[in-house]
C-alpha cells in the first residue's frame, strides 16, 4: 500500500488562508476555520454541499484506483430523509485504506504548506474528505460511517468517525471487523454520511457533476441513484466505462525553478539538509544540472559553496530573479496525464449522442516552470440542442468545474474565437457561440491557478490562453470541414437521386402518357450534373475487424477523366492498410494514393480499402484529395506545396528522433548535419522521385490476412 | 363579358395535359433537362386588366426544370396528376384534392409532401393548360357557401335529374348549400325576386340576419362566405351579378383579413388570378364594417396586433388596394389602431343591425327598401 499516496489524499490545504494560519503559528479551532471558509470549501449553500461531498469522495476514489491501477467502479447513492437532510453512500472498488491510516485520511486537516512533490492529481483541488466528515458533524451531529477493505485482509474494518474540533483530530468509535458487504470485489471503500443539504436537478447538480466526471474518466464506471423520503427514485444515472485503459501513471517531479515563489524558496532553504548551494539547487529542482546551478548562482552573485541555511532574504530574492533569467530546459512533462484524443471522443460519446466529434490533445507546454497540457473536444449534432448557447464542459486535472463559467480562462479563450468562420452562430461576433455543440476543455497541469479559493474558475495565464485558442482553432477547422462536407454530401446525394431515380421516372411516365419511345437520358444527365462526383463511406466490417472505406467516383461529364485519388487514413502504432485490392502507394504518413484507370463519360468506379488495428467507431471521418484536371465534387484538390511541407517536417522529425536516441556528441553532430541535408534535399527534389521507393506492386497486393487482429 | 367559363371537351382537356408532358419529352429527346413554364404567382406579378376589369397575372414567367431535385419532383408529380386526371375522365369519376393527396401515396417518388403542394400543382396545371379544375374532375375540400333568399335554381342531382329549389321556401334555416361546381351543366338560374345580393363574412351575423327576416324585409339574397370564400362561392356571386344584374354588397368584420376577403371577391385573388374574369365580381361594393363605422357608431373594438399592422402595411402596396378610398380606410385604421367584429353591433341590441345599421349603410349606396 503506497502510503505516499495517502498523504496526498489527506488534503494538504494549499490555500492562502491556510498558509496564513500556519505562518502565525497559531492553533485555530478547526470548526471555526471551517465556518469561516465554507464558501471556498464548497459548503456555502445546501445545494452545493451535496455536490462537494460527492466530489470529494469520487475524486478520492478515482485517484486511489488510478494509483493502484484498478479500473474504478463507483456507486453513489443519495437518499432524502427529512427536512433538508441527505444521506450519502459512496462506494468504490479501490484499494481501501489500511486500518491505521483511516483516522488520518478522514479526520485531520493538515494545515500549512510543506515541500510537496509536483504532479497532476485531482486531490489538489479540494479540502479533502475531511471536510465532508466535518460538515456532517456540524450540521447533523452525526458520525460518518466508514467501511474499508484492503486486499490482504480477509475482513473489512467498520468504523464511525467524528472530529474533535479542539484537538484537530479524528475520534474513532464503534470499530469492528466484519465481512465486506460487496462480494463482487475483494477490496474497496464505502462511506455513509448524513448532512444538511438539498438535492437539486439541472445544470449544477450531482448528476451533471458525475456525467462530466465520466466524460473525462472514460475508464470509470459510475452510477447514481437518488431516492426521496418514500423511496421513490428522483434521479438516476449510469455511465459505463468505454475503455479498459487506465490513465497513464504520472511521475512526480521536483519543482522547476521558474515556477518557484520567494516564500517557497525560503522555506526550502531553511529546511534543507544540503550543505552547498550547488547541490541544494540540483537536488531540489528539476532541470538544474551542475552547469545550470553554476550559472544561476553566478547570476545571483552567490558563491557556490555557501550554506543554504545562511542565505539572506535579499540573496534569495536575487536567486528567484536568476531563476527567471538563466536559460533552463522546460520541465519534464511525464508528470501530466492527458486523457488523449481518442478517449475524449469515447468519453463524450458515452455522455452525449452526437453526429460528429473533433478532438485535439496539444503537446505539453510550460508556463512559468509549470508543465501544462490542453485538450479540447467538440461534438456536434445528434441530441444536442440547436437553440441557445453551446454547452461548455470545463475540466482541470480531470475534475469538472461547474461554477463561475463566465470568469474562467477556459471560457474566455473559447469566447475569443471567431466561431462564425467555423460555421457556428455567434451573436455580436464574440462570446459564447450558439448551436448544437458541446465543447470540452481540459487543462492538465501541475499547478492550476484559480481566480479564487473557490477553485471553480481558472485565472488568466497568457500561455494557457494561447494554447486553448490554438486547440479551439484546430477543432473549429474540423467542424467547418465536417459542415462543408455534410452540405456537399447532401447536394451530391440530391443530384444522384435526381438523375438516377426521378429523371428516369419522368422519362418513363411522359413516354407512357404520350405513347412515345423513351428518350436516351445520357446527354440529359450529363447536362444536369456536368461534374465528377465522389462519394466516400466509412463502415465497420465486423467479421474481419476492419475499418472499411469505400470511395465511389462517377464521371457525369462529357469527357473521359483520369485521376489519382488520395485518402487520409489513421496510420499509427498498430494500424495497417490490411485490405487494399487497388494497390497504390504511400504518399506520406497517413496519406495513401491510388492512380485510377481512365473513367469514361457516364461511368463509375469503386475504390475500397480496410484498416486493421482499430475498433468500431474509431474512424468516422476522412479527407479525400485528388490529382488531375477539373474539379471533383466531394474531394479536394491536393495541395502539393502543403504535402511537401509535411514530408519535410516528417523527415526532420524522424532524423531528430534518431538524434535523441544517440548519446554520443559526435554522432549527434553528424546526425544533425544529416538532418539538415535531408531537409535541403527534400526541398530540391521533385516529389515523384522520392515517392517511387514506396510504391507497392499493384498486382499480387491482395488480402493480407488478419494478423494483428488480436491486438 | 362572357357569362360562363369556357368549358373544354374531354379530348381538349387531355390534349392540353399532353402538351405539358410533350414539352418535357421533347426536351429530353433533344438532350435537355425536362421543364415546364408558368407565370410567377405572387403579389409582384398581378396587374389590373383594363379590358376585363379584374386583376390578372402579369408577364413574369418562371421555368421549372429538372436541374434541382425539388423541381424535378414537381415535374414528376405533374405527370402523375396528368395520368390520374386522364383515368378519372375515362371512368367518369371525380375526386377531392384531399383524396388526390392520399392517392399520391401510391405514386412512389411522385408523392406529395403536403396537401398544399398538391393544391398548388393542380392550380399550376390549370394555368398552363387554361383548363379549369372542374375540367380535371378535381373538387375542393372546403364546401361552398349557404344562400337564403327568394331565388330559384335547378341543380343536377347525382341521379342526373334536374332538381328545382327555391332558396327561401325549399330550404331550412341553414339555407341552400352551394355545390362545388356552379357552371351551367350543374346549376341553372331559373328566377329571382330580389333587389340585391349581400355576402356576409361570419356565420353568426348570417344567422342573425336570417332570424330577423332580413332577406324578406329587404328583398335580398344572403350569402354566407365562411371566411375566405371558396371558388364556387365567388363564382355563383359573379353569375348572380352578371346574369341577374343585381348589385352585390359585402358585409364583413373590420380587420385587414376581411379587406382581403373583399378583394378576392371584387378584384380577384392572387392564387387564382388566371381565372379572375370568371370569379371576380367587379361590381361588388364593400358595405362595412369600415374604420369610419367604428368611430361613427362607437363600436366595441380590439387593438390591432402586430400581425394586423403588418397585414395593413402590406395592403397599402397591394395593387388591388391602390384606390383612394381603400388607402384612406387602411390609413385611418392604422391611425386609430383598432379593429371591430360585425357582431359588435349587438352593443345596441339584437335588432340594431337590421333596424338601423344596414338600412343606413345601404341607403348611402342608394339601396332602399
Amino acid at each position: 500500500m503506497p502510503l505516499g499516496y495517502w498523504e496526498d489524499l489527506i488534503g494538504v490545504i494549499r490555500v492562502g488562508e491556510a498558509e496564513e494560519i500556519s505562518s502565525k503559528q497559531k492553533q485555530v479551532s478547526i470548526s471555526e476555520f471551517f465556518e469561516k471558509n465554507k464558501h471556498f470549501l464548497g459548503f456555502d449553500t445546501l445545494q452545493r454541499s451535496i455536490i462537494t461531498a460527492v466530489k470529494e469522495s469520487v475524486d478520492n476514489s478515482l485517484d486511489a484506483c488510478e494509483e493502484a491501477r484498478i479500473l474504478p467502479d463507483i456507486s453513489v447513492k443519495i437518499h432524502r430523509t427529512k427536512n433538508d437532510e441527505l444521506k450519502l453512500i459512496a462506494q468504490d472498488n479501490g484499494p481501501g485504506i489500511p486500518r491505521d491510516a483511516i483516522e488520518n485520511v478522514f479526520g485531520k486537516f493538515l494545515l500549512g504548506s510543506r515541500f510537496h512533490a509536483i504532479r497532476q492529481t485531482r486531490g489538489q483541488q479540494g479540502i479533502g474528505i475531511t471536510g465532508v466528515v466535518m460538515y456532517s458533524q456540524l450540521t447533523t451531529g452525526s458520525k460518518t460511517h466508514v467501511v474499508s477493505k484492503i486486499k490482504s485482509d480477509s475482513t473489512a474494518v467498520f468504523v464511525d468517525l467524528g472530529i474533535d474540533t479542539k484537538k484537530n483530530k479524528a475520534i474513532k468509535s464503534g470499530e469492528k471487523r466484519d465481512t465486506w458487504p460487496d462480494e463482487r470485489t475483494e477490496q474497496g471503500l464505502r462511506i455513509e454520511t448524513l448532512m444538511k443539504a438539498k438535492y437539486q436537478r439541472g445544470k449544477k447538480s450531482v448528476y451533471q457533476y458525475l456525467r462530466m466526471t465520466s466524460i473525462v474518466n472514460p475508464h470509470a464506471s459510475i452510477s447514481l441513484v437518488v431516492t426521496g423520503e418514500d423511496g421513490g427514485v428522483i434521479e438516476e444515472g449510469q455511465w459505463n466505462r468505454t475503455t479498459d485503459k487506465l490513465p497513464r501513471e504520472v511521475k512526480e517531479i521536483r519543482p522547476h525553478p521558474r515556477g518557484v515563489h520567494l516564500g517557497t524558496l525560503q522555506r526550502l532553504l531553511r529546511d534543507t539538509k544540503e550543505r552547498r548551494m550547488t547541490s541544494f539547487l540540483q537536488r531540489n529542482f528539476s532541470m538544474v544540472p551542475p552547469s545550470a546551478s553554476k550559472r544561476i548562482l553566478e547570476a545571483a552573485k552567490i558563491e557556490e559553496t555557501r550554506t543554504p541555511k545562511r542565505i539572506k532574504p535579499e540573496e534569495s530574492r536575487a536567486l528567484v530573479s536568476a531563476f527567471q533569467t538563466v536559460s533552463l530546459r522546460d520541465p519534464p512533462t511525464d508528470c501530466l496525464s492527458p486523457i488523449e484524443d481518442l478517449l475524449i471522443k469515447k468519453g463524450l460519446s458515452k455522455a452525449i449522442d452526437s453526429r460528429f466529434a473533433s478532438t485535439v490533445t496539444r503537446k505539453p507546454k510550460a508556463s512559468q516552470g509549470n508543465p501544462f497540457q490542453i485538450e479540447v473536444g467538440l461534438v456536434f449534432g445528434g441530441d444536442l440542442q440547436s437553440e441557445g448557447p453551446i454547452e461548455i464542459l470545463r475540466f482541470a486535472n480531470r475534475v469538472p468545474l461547474m461554477y463561475q463559467q463566465g470568469g474562467c480562462l477556459l471560457t474566455k479563450a473559447l469566447e475569443s474565437v471567431d466561431w462564425k468562420r467555423y460555421g457556428l452562430e455567434q451573436p455580436g461576433g464574440s462570446g459564447i457561440p450558439k448551436g448544437p455543440v458541446a465543447i470540452l476543455i481540459h487543462l492538465a497541469s501541475t499547478n492550476v491557478q484559480f481566480t479564487s479559493e473557490a477553485k471553480e474558475a481558472v485565472s488568466y495565464d497568457e500561455d494557457v490562453f494561447d494554447e486553448i485558442r490554438k486547440a479551439m482553432l484546430e477543432v473549429g477547422r474540423g467542424l467547418k470541414n465536417h459542415l462543408k462536407k455534410s452540405s456537399q454530401r447532401k447536394k451530391a446525394k440530391e443530384k444522384f437521386e435526381l438523375v438516377n431515380i426521378i429523371l428516369p421516372e419522368i422519362s418513363r411516365k411522359s413516354s407512357e402518357l404520350l405513347s412515345r419511345e423513351e428518350p436516351d437520358l445520357a446527354p440529359v444527365i450529363t447536362q444536369i450534373m456536368n461534374a465528377v462526383f465522389l462519394e466516400e463511406e466509412l463502415s465497420w466490417d465486423k467479421e474481419k475487424k476492419l475499418a472499411m472505406c469505400s470511395i465511389t467516383l462517377h464521371n457525369y461529364t462529357a469527357r473521359a477523366r483520369a485521376y489519382t485519388i488520395l485518402s487520409k487514413w489513421p496510420e499509427g502504432d498498430g494500424t495497417a492498410m490490411s485490405y487494399n485490392p487497388t494497390g497504390g502507394r504511400k504518399e506520406t504518413r497517413g496519406l495513401w494514393a491510388w492512380r485510377l484507370d481512365t473513367l469514361n463519360p457516364g461511368t463509375s468506379t469503386l475504390l475500397e480499402f480496410g484498416i486493421s488495428g482499430l475498433s468500431n467507431g474509431e474512424w468516422n471521418e476522412t479527407d479525400i484529395f485528388f490529382r488531375g484536371n477539373g474539379e471533383i465534387i466531394g474531394a479536394t484538390k491536393m495541395d502539393e506545396k502543403l504535402l511537401e511541407e509535411q514530408r519535410k517536417t516528417e523527415a526532420l522529425e524522424a532524423a531528430m528522433e534518431e538524434v535523441r536516441k544517440r548519446e554520443d556528441d559526435a554522432v549527434i553532430r553528424k546526425l544533425a548535419v544529416r538532418a539538415e541535408e535531408i531537409a535541403s534535399v527534400l526541398v530540391t527534389y521533385p516529389p515523384k522521385e522520392t515517392r517511387t521507393e514506396e510504391t507497392l506492386p499493384k498486382t499480387g497486393a491482395e488480402w493480407f490476412g488478419l494478423e494483428g487482429d488480436d491486438q | 363579358m362572357s357569362d360562363a367559363a369556357p368549358r373544354r371537351s374531354k379530348e381538349q382537356v387531355v390534349d392540353a395535359l399532353h402538351d405539358v408532358a410533350a414539352e418535357m419529352h421533347n426536351r429530353m429527346q433533344r438532350g435537355d433537362p425536362p421543364r415546364m413554364t408558368l407565370p410567377v404567382r405572387s403579389k409582384s406579378n398581378i396587374t389590373f386588366d383594363n379590358r376585363l376589369g379584374v386583376f390578372k397575372y402579369g408577364k413574369k414567367k418562371t421555368v421549372r426544370d429538372a436541374t434541382s431535385l425539388g423541381s424535378a419532383r414537381q415535374l414528376l408529380r405533374t405527370l402523375h396528376i396528368t395520368e390520374f386526371i386522364e383515368e378519372m375522365i375515362d371512368s367518369g369519376k371525380s375526386s377531392t384534392l384531399r383524396e388526390m393527396y392520399y392517392i399520391s401515396e401510391g405514386w412512389g417518388h411522385g408523392k406529395f409532401g403536403s396537401q398544399n403542394e398538391s393544391n398548388n400543382l393542380a392550380e399550376d396545371l390549370e394555368i398552363v393548360t387554361k383548363c379549369l379544375r372542374e375540367d380535371f374532375k378535381l373538387r375542393p375540400e372546403e364546401d361552398g357557401a349557404r344562400i337564403i333568399g327568394n331565388i330559384t335554381v335547378e341543380e343536377m342531382n347525382r341521379r342526373g335529374d334536374w332538381m328545382r329549389i327555391n332558396c327561401r321556401d325549399d330550404v331550412g334555416d341553414s339555407g341552400y348549400g352551394v355545390p362545388y361546381n356552379v357552371e351551367k351543366e350543374k346549376l341553372r338560374f331559373i328566377e329571382e325576386d330580389i333587389d340585391f345580393v349581400m355576402a356576409i363574412e361570419t356565420g353568426g351575423m348570417f344567422d342573425r340576419l336570417v332570424e330577423n327576416g332580413f332577406d324578406e324585409e329587404s328583398r335580398c339574397a344572403l350569402v354566407h362566405l365562411k371566411g375566405q370564400p371558396a371558388r364556387s362561392t365567388r363564382r355563383i356571386m359573379k353569375r348572380m351579378s352578371d346574369e341577374w344584374k343585381k348589385p352585390v354588397v359585402v358585409f364583413a368584420d373590420c380587420d385587414p383579413w376581411s379587406f382581403r376577403i373583399f378583394a378576392s371577391i371584387a378584384y380577384g385573388a392572387i392564387k387564382t388570378a388566371h381565372i379572375s374574369e370568371y370569379l371576380a365580381t367587379k361590381e361588388a361594393t364593400y358595405l362595412g364594417i369600415t374604420a369610419d363605422d367604428i368611430l361613427a357608431y362607437d363600436l366595441p373594438s380590439d387593438d390591432l396586433t402586430k400581425q394586423d399592422l403588418n397585414a395593413l402595411t402590406a395592403e397599402l402596396s397591394d395593387p388591388r388596394f391602390s384606390t383612394g378610398w381603400w388607402q384612406e380606410q387602411i390609413q385611418l385604421m392604422q391611425e386609430i389602431g383598432k379593429k371591430a367584429e360585425q357582431q359588435s353591433l349587438a352593443k345596441y341590441g339584437l335588432d340594431f343591425v337590421t333596424d338601423t345599421y344596414l338600412p343606413e349603410k345601404l341607403g348611402a349606396l342608394g339601396i332602399t327598401y
